[in-house]
């Protein structure tokens, strides 16, 4: 669905990432795995047209026969509303702490596809019920909710809106081990009953076992392996990938 | 934690106002002559006896200095706050006669201060690198050093003495029907000079709070997202409003002193003229009335700030951490 | 560096002011009392470049002058806020616990009032000398530094190399002075530097409403006090004159300050 060729980005003299290929494929959940600084953040930030322009990026992320890294800005914060969800890491700063949840939701779902309130209060109603998330929280302001809670939020928009493409950059680092499983296994929920393509970068191989279909690993800003999961994880190629296998157990 | 927020803010505005009232009481310990005197406004020889029977009782003289200070205290709650020197009459009298001049030259100015900096600032603080987001702080910074009653003087030679288009003094025309065309005109001058040489830091204040907001975690995450750009500011607005609120709160007496000396540049006759009159004349009662009444209104107006945060901010409301 | 150059402007600026009034008694072409009843309300000339006032006296001589007993004012009465806003705000941050609560409630209680009003009340009591207007701007001026010198001193208290010199039994007053102190200086620095535009603009303000120096002394403000009569018959240059003393002084120290506030820029100079 998205192909990204040649992604190479530098900041001053630094290269960030050297000639990242990869694509994701429709309907599917990859992940994007590598250590902190491997430039797995700010792969997902190019793809998303949100680096300043001070940032010196090359290459293509081809989506839909465009590539986003050339469209106007106009068709870039359309795609962003319409075709591409993003969860980010840190779910309890992630909300505007003196607005009320429900409001910001319906911002993040219903006002982003032009449901009215109305239709929200509706369609919203179901989503949290079957995450288990009460409908009080929306008269609550986040700094009242756990961070496990507010990132469950954040997935009941992405629920509603049903995009063409969930990004997660590292959804599960800033919560404990029982809410990170509940959160995959929501995540492998969205794939297989809307069939929504996922993309997941995470550093936790565990994760990577339980949900993902397709694995690219990244180290120092290039792409070392591709492939299925089954494939990497039984016949590593790099060696880097291996020592992450062999560190995994 | 909210009732200890309201109740510390309410004890902060009673310690202000204790505070100023040993600093009037004190001017009556200082004022030459029988203290009884400085209550009744004409000097000692005019008492009667019984009149003078009557405030000694009023106002424990006999007595020593914290019940004397308890027992003004008192009077001065009742609103009761003496006699002119000068004039020889109530003192209240005289101040409810110049509060509405004072309240409508200050809240004229607040408000298009605060319409002005909020439109300044927004413009200049959402705007990274346009020509508005430069030139603010090399404005705010030139307009608050320009002296504002300097300001002034140029103000009355241009439009007054040259133009004359405007009148040079007062709040109102001698022998005029006192009507509010008047009185706009009278205002023009002080309020433009006093909006003139404080929009600056007020817009300078907020510009710089909403660009600290913008650059935070969840502004982020609602672009990468594709929000509305305008609730995205909404947002930033409301946030960065609560820093700004607290800077006016804090530079709200400030504030009052520029109107003083404003007021008095244009006679205009007001609260901080009739302050600044009476320490040139030496009227004491009406200096520790007018300074009360000062302290009143500014304590007053730092709790009505203290409220609009309270409503604007939400973490003090449902006792969140701050 | 843009903004290098232009701070380099007003230094240039600010020690133009300092220096022409420094020796203002040697470069004033008239003495600043000397009166002369035929040349009244002179407009600017080559005899008076900045013409005269109302008892024919030169405005120029009486700018610098004046000049000198608006800046001594204000260095006064800054060294004075200085010391009480050291103190007060040194025995708040070091000690801190209840002594640090009830200090600094009054500090805040006290930061409500407009320090005009304490001003103006002292002076209807008092008003003197210069000295005089100097130690009372200096009593009310202390406030702000109190609070940044007492922020400071919390800041530094907790530092690394301040708890080693107390584990190491160095003696008090070498930890207040050496350590907390020296390491204070920048941020109290800046606020100097805007408390001394503030102690300016409390003198020109008082003179102006007649209550600060005493009008046989020429001040910046003494001059706009009578300025304002002689604006209302068109005699502008009095007015306009030490009022754009006052805007150049007041703006080269607001921009100084800037320069100097921004923690980036302070480290490209260390």
């Amino acid at each position: 669905m998205i192909d990204v060729r040649d992604l190479s980005i530098r900041i001053n003299d630094k290269q960030i990432t050297d000639h990242v290929d990869f694509n994701i494929p429709r309907g599917k959940i990859i992940t994007l795995v590598g250590e902190s600084g491997s430039g797995k953040s700010m792969t997902i930030s190019a793809m998303l047209g949100m680096l300043t322009t001070d940032i010196n990026v090359s290459g293509k992320v081809i989506y839909e026969g465009r590539n986003l890294l050339d469209v106007s800005d106009k068709d870039m914060k359309s795609v962003r509303k319409k075709d591409i969800f993003t969860i980010f890491q840190d779910a309890s700063n992630s909300f505007n702490p003196s607005v009320k949840l429900g409001r910001q939701m319906y911002a993040y779902s219903g006002g982003r596809i032009g449901d009215t309130t109305d239709v929200f209060n509706v369609k919203m109603l179901p989503v949290l019920d079957k995450l288990g998330l009460s409908w009080d929280i929306t008269e609550q302001y986040p700094f009242q909710l756990s961070g496990g809670m507010l990132q469950r939020c954040m997935i009941a928009c992405a629920f509603y809106v049903e995009p063409e493409l969930l990004i997660a950059d590292e959804p599960t680092s800033a919560l404990d081990m029982v809410l990170q499983k509940q959160f995959i296994q929501l995540l492998i929920q969205l794939n297989e009953e809307r069939g929504t393509t996922i993309l997941l970068v995470t550093h936790d191989l565990d994760i990577v076992a339980e949900a993902a279909h397709e694995m690219v690993v990244m180290q120092q800003g290039r792409v070392v392996e591709t492939g299925t999961v089954e494939t990497v994880f039984s016949q590593p190629r790099h060696a880097y990938t291996k020592r992450l296998l062999e560190s995994r157990f | 934690m909210t009732v200890k927020w309201v109740g510390k803010r309410m004890v902060m505005g009673i310690i202000v106002l204790i505070i100023v009232s040993f600093l009037s009481f004190f001017i009556m310990q200082l004022a030459p002559g029988d203290p009884a005197a400085a209550f009744y406004g004409g000097n000692a020889q005019t008492l009667t006896a019984a009149e003078k029977e009557r405030i000694t009782r009023a106002y424990a003289l006999d007595r020593p200095v914290a019940q004397q200070y308890v027992a003004w205290l008192g009077e001065t709650v009742k609103g009761n706050l003496g006699t002119s020197y000068k004039e020889g009459r109530p003192v209240s009298e005289i101040i409810m006669e110049r509060l509405p001049n004072t309240l409508l030259l200050v809240s004229v100015c607040l408000f298009f201060i605060i319409i002005g900096s909020i439109w300044l600032g927004t413009v200049a603080g959402m705007k990274a690198g346009s020509i508005w987001d430069k030139g603010l702080s090399t404005f705010s910074i030139a307009t608050s050093s320009i002296p504002a009653f300097w300001l002034g003087m140029l103000f009355i030679y241009f439009f007054a003495v040259s133009l004359g288009i405007l009148p040079s003094s007062g709040s109102s025309d001698i022998g005029g029907d006192g009507g509010l065309g008047d009185k706009i005109r009278h205002l023009i001058m002080p309020a433009s000079v006093l909006i003139l040489t404080h929009v600056g830091i007020y817009a300078r204040f907020l510009q710089e709070s909403i660009k600290k907001e913008n650059s935070k975690y969840y502004v982020k995450v609602a672009r990468a997202n594709g929000v509305m750009e305008r609730t995205i500011q909404m947002g930033i607005l409301r946030n960065a409003s609560i820093p700004y609120l607290n800077y006016i709160a804090m530079t709200i007496p400030s504030f009052f002193g520029g109107s003083i000396i404003v007021e008095s540049l244009f006679a205009w006759s007001g609260l901080g003229q009739l302050t600044v009159k009476a320490v040139v004349t030496k009227d004491f009662p009406l200096l520790m009335g007018s300074i009360m009444v000062t302290g009143v209104i500014v304590v007053v107006s730092l709790l009505i700030i203290d409220l609009i945060m309270y409503a604007m901010d939400p973490k003090l409301r449902k006792g969140g951490i701050r | 560096m843009r903004s290098r150059k232009a701070l380099l402007f007003w230094y240039i600026i600010l020690g133009l002011i300092v220096f022409l009034t420094l020796f203002s008694s040697v470069l004033a072409p008239f003495g600043p009392n000397e009166m002369s009843m035929d040349e009244v309300y002179l407009a600017p000339s080559g005899d008076h470049w900045l013409g005269t006032d109302h008892l024919g006296r030169d405005v120029l001589s009486r700018l610098l002058v004046g000049g000198k007993v608006t800046l001594t004012v204000a260095s006064i009465s800054v060294l004075l806020s200085l010391i009480i806003g050291i103190v007060y705000g040194g025995i708040s941050g070091y000690f801190g616990g209840v002594i640090d609560a009830v200090m600094m409630r009054l500090l805040e209680a006290l930061i409500t009032i407009p320090s005009l009003i304490i001003i103006l009340v002292l002076q209807a009591f008092t008003q003197g000398s210069m000295w005089h207007m100097a130690l009372i701007i200096g009593l009310t001026g202390w406030l702000v530094t109190a609070r940044i010198v007492r922020s400071e001193f919390i800041r530094l208290k907790d530092a690394e190399f301040v708890k080693m010199a107390k584990m190491f039994g160095t003696p008090i007053w070498k930890i207040l002075f050496g350590h907390l102190l020296r390491n204070s200086i920048p941020a109290i620095f800046v606020i100097t530097l805007f408390n001394f535009a503030g102690a300016i603009f409390m003198e020109v303000s008082l003179s102006f409403l007649g209550i600060g120096i005493p009008p046989a002394i020429p001040s910046w403000g003494n001059m706009l006090y009578y300025a304002q009569n002689d604006i209302l018959i068109g005699a502008w240059w009095i007015a306009l004159f030490p009022g754009i003393m006052i805007f150049m002084t007041i703006l080269a120290i607001n921009f100084i300050g800037e320069a100097w506030k921004n923690p980036t820029w302070r480290r490209l100079n260390d």
